[in-house]
Order: C-alpha cells, then structure tokens, then sequence
C-alpha cells in the first residue's frame, strides 16, 4: 500500500473528484466539491479500493464531511504518512 | 385429467457457466432436477465440487476453467464433447459486474466485464455450435443478461453495455442458427439475492439499497425463480422461442 504525503493524497482526491490540482486543501469541505455528489461518492470507493485495498461502504463515505475527514481515513489504514 | 410430463431433459449434457455460485449454480440445480446431465464451469474447483454435492447423483461433469482466457474455451468444449458425446445446450451464467461512474470507469475495468459477459459467451457459443460438439437435431443456447441490458443504472455504464450487447448478439445468432434446429435465446434477471449482488449493493447505503428493491413490484426474486426460466428456455417445452431476451424481474422493467 502506498504511503503517501500530505501533498500526494491532496492530488490524489483532486483527481477522483476532477477538481484542478491544489483546488483541494486540508479545510476543503464536502460542499465545496461539485464532484463529490452521490456518483462521486461510488467514484471513490472504486478508487479507495483500487488505489489502496481500502474497502469501504457508502453508508461511511457519507459520514465524511470534507477532505480532512478523507485524509484522516486515510491515515487510519495506513495509505498516508502520519503528518 | 393429462398424463404427467415427462422430465423436460433426456439425459442431455448441457454446459453451465458461472456454475460455482449464485445464478449459475442454481441452474445446474434446476437442470439436473428436471433430468439433464450439466457440465459444471468455473475457476474454483472446491467450489464446482460444492454445486455437484447439490445434484442429487445427478451425472456431471467439472470443468475448471478461466473464462477470460478465451484461447482456453473451444479446447475445453472439445474434451469435454470426447468425454460425454454430444452436447445439447449451454447456459452462459458467469458475469463480472464493477459499479464505475463514468469519472472513475477505465479501459481495464470495461474489457474486464466485455471479457467475461460478452466475449466469453460469444466464444463459447462457437464451441458448442461445432457440428463436431452439438448434437445432430440441434440444441439451445441461454444467455443470462440482465435488465440492465435493457434500461439504464446510474454507476454501470460498462456493465450495461455488456448486457446490452450480448442481447443483440443473440438476436443475430437465433437467425443464423435456426437453419441447424440451434434456439438462442436470453434471459434478463432483475435482482436476486446472489453471493455476487450481496457484494455489489454491500457497497452501497442502505437507502440506496431500498430505493432498487422497492422498484421491483413482485419483491427481490430467488435464484429458483431465475432458474426455472432458464430451464424452460432452455428445453425443448420451448422449441418455437430464438432470439428472445425473458425478462425474469418481478416487474422491473415493466414500469
């Protein structure tokens, strides 16, 4: 699995929700991002599973409330270095 | 009062893809209850070996074999009709389905549903249609779509076209077959609770889940229900039926 850093995993999510790269920042909240609606959401578990082995439901992906959440998910199952 | 109906397969082989679980499985089931002999397919030996256990002594054969590796099929068939004698009919069951909103679809993740759902099925419906492999009066051949071959599904794009393909394509092969007494035919299931279904809907809120079965008016089907269609299609009590596609989907796409 890949560690990431924090700068890595902010391209990353910009690029699974097609967003210009460094328009996604750590404070970034969920209703800032267009793509991050319900198909955005299936978009990124296919991309959390395929990118990272990280299996999650979309019942969890909703309880996030922005890229800092994301980042934190990410954290917890190893895929970004600890800040 | 009519007399009792002779069992709908005489002993006939018919070859059942994706036989290890889920639609498949349950249709070798059928199959074998209603007198036919079922060529098991699929990847994992231990679990064909699980579906013959339910065959109640009914004559089978396994055959392990990867069926994205189409080079593999027409020499499986060949053997497999050395083996047995001739071969009456194929049910292509197995199917790959990836939920991909089109940001996050690629080409490996389309080609890998088009390699089993359609591809697959179109080869192996060149094996068995050797006049060296089929039986001389002909045969049927059944080809599980879905309905979302039929009506689209926000998050299946590949998936759909493959259903919708392999739809089409059967329609050109009850034509060119019927000459050779040869039925193609499809079945398009709404959803059923399968090993394959619980995986897919697993991912998705339970909110979601809800709003796809309550567009089923007859409720969420069994594999039973997909597997009694599949057996009548699939026997002669369905002689004057080609390039049909069943929808077998408690009123899914009746809507």
């Amino acid at each position: 699995m890949p560690n990431m850093t924090l700068q890595e995993a902010l391209t990353w999510i910009a690029e699974v929700f097609e967003e210009p790269a460094g328009r996604i920042v750590r404070d970034t909240k969920r209703s800032e991002i267009p793509g991050w609606d319900s198909l955005g959401t299936l978009s990124l578990i296919a991309a959390l599973d395929e990118r990272f082995d990280i299996q999650l439901a979309e019942d969890a992906i909703e309880g996030l409330r922005g890229v800092a959440d994301l980042l934190d998910v990410l954290r917890e199952r190893g895929a970004l270095a600890e800040a | 009062m009519s007399a009792p109906l002779p069992p709908a397969f005489d002993q006939q082989w018919i070859v059942v893809t994706g036989a290890s679980s889920g639609l498949g499985r349950a249709i070798a089931v059928e199959l074998a209850r209603q007198g036919a002999r079922v060529a098991l397919v699929g990847r994992d030996e231990e679990r064909l070996r699980a579906t013959a256990a339910l065959l109640h002594g009914a004559e089978h054969r396994i055959v392990v074999l990867d069926l994205a590796r189409h080079e593999d099929i027409v020499p499986a068939m060949t053997t497999l009709r050395a083996e047995v004698g001739p071969l009456h009919g194929l049910c292509h069951a197995a199917g790959i389905v990836e939920t991909r909103p089109l940001s996050s679809n690629s080409v490996e993740v389309v080609r890998s549903q088009l390699d089993v759902n359609l591809i697959a099925g179109l080869e192996l419906a060149r094996a068995v249609c050797r006049r060296d492999v089929i039986a001389a009066e002909g045969g049927s051949l059944l080809f599980i779509s879905s309905v979302y071959g039929r009506v689209g599904m926000p998050g299946q794009i590949g998936y759909c076209a493959t259903k919708g393909a392999i739809v089409a394509a059967v329609r050109a092969m009850a034509l060119e077959l019927a000459r050779r007494g040869i039925r193609a035919n499809c079945l398009s299931p709404g959803l059923v609770y399968t090993e394959m279904t619980r995986r897919s809907l697993g991912k998705l809120s339970a909110e979601h889940v809800q709003k796809i079965e309550a567009a089923h008016p007859l409720g969420i089907g069994e594999p039973e229900d997909v597997a009694r269609a599949a057996a009548f299609l699939l026997s002669g009590a369905a002689r004057w039926i080609t390039g049909a596609d069943l929808p077998v989907d408690g009123g899914f796409t009746a809507q």
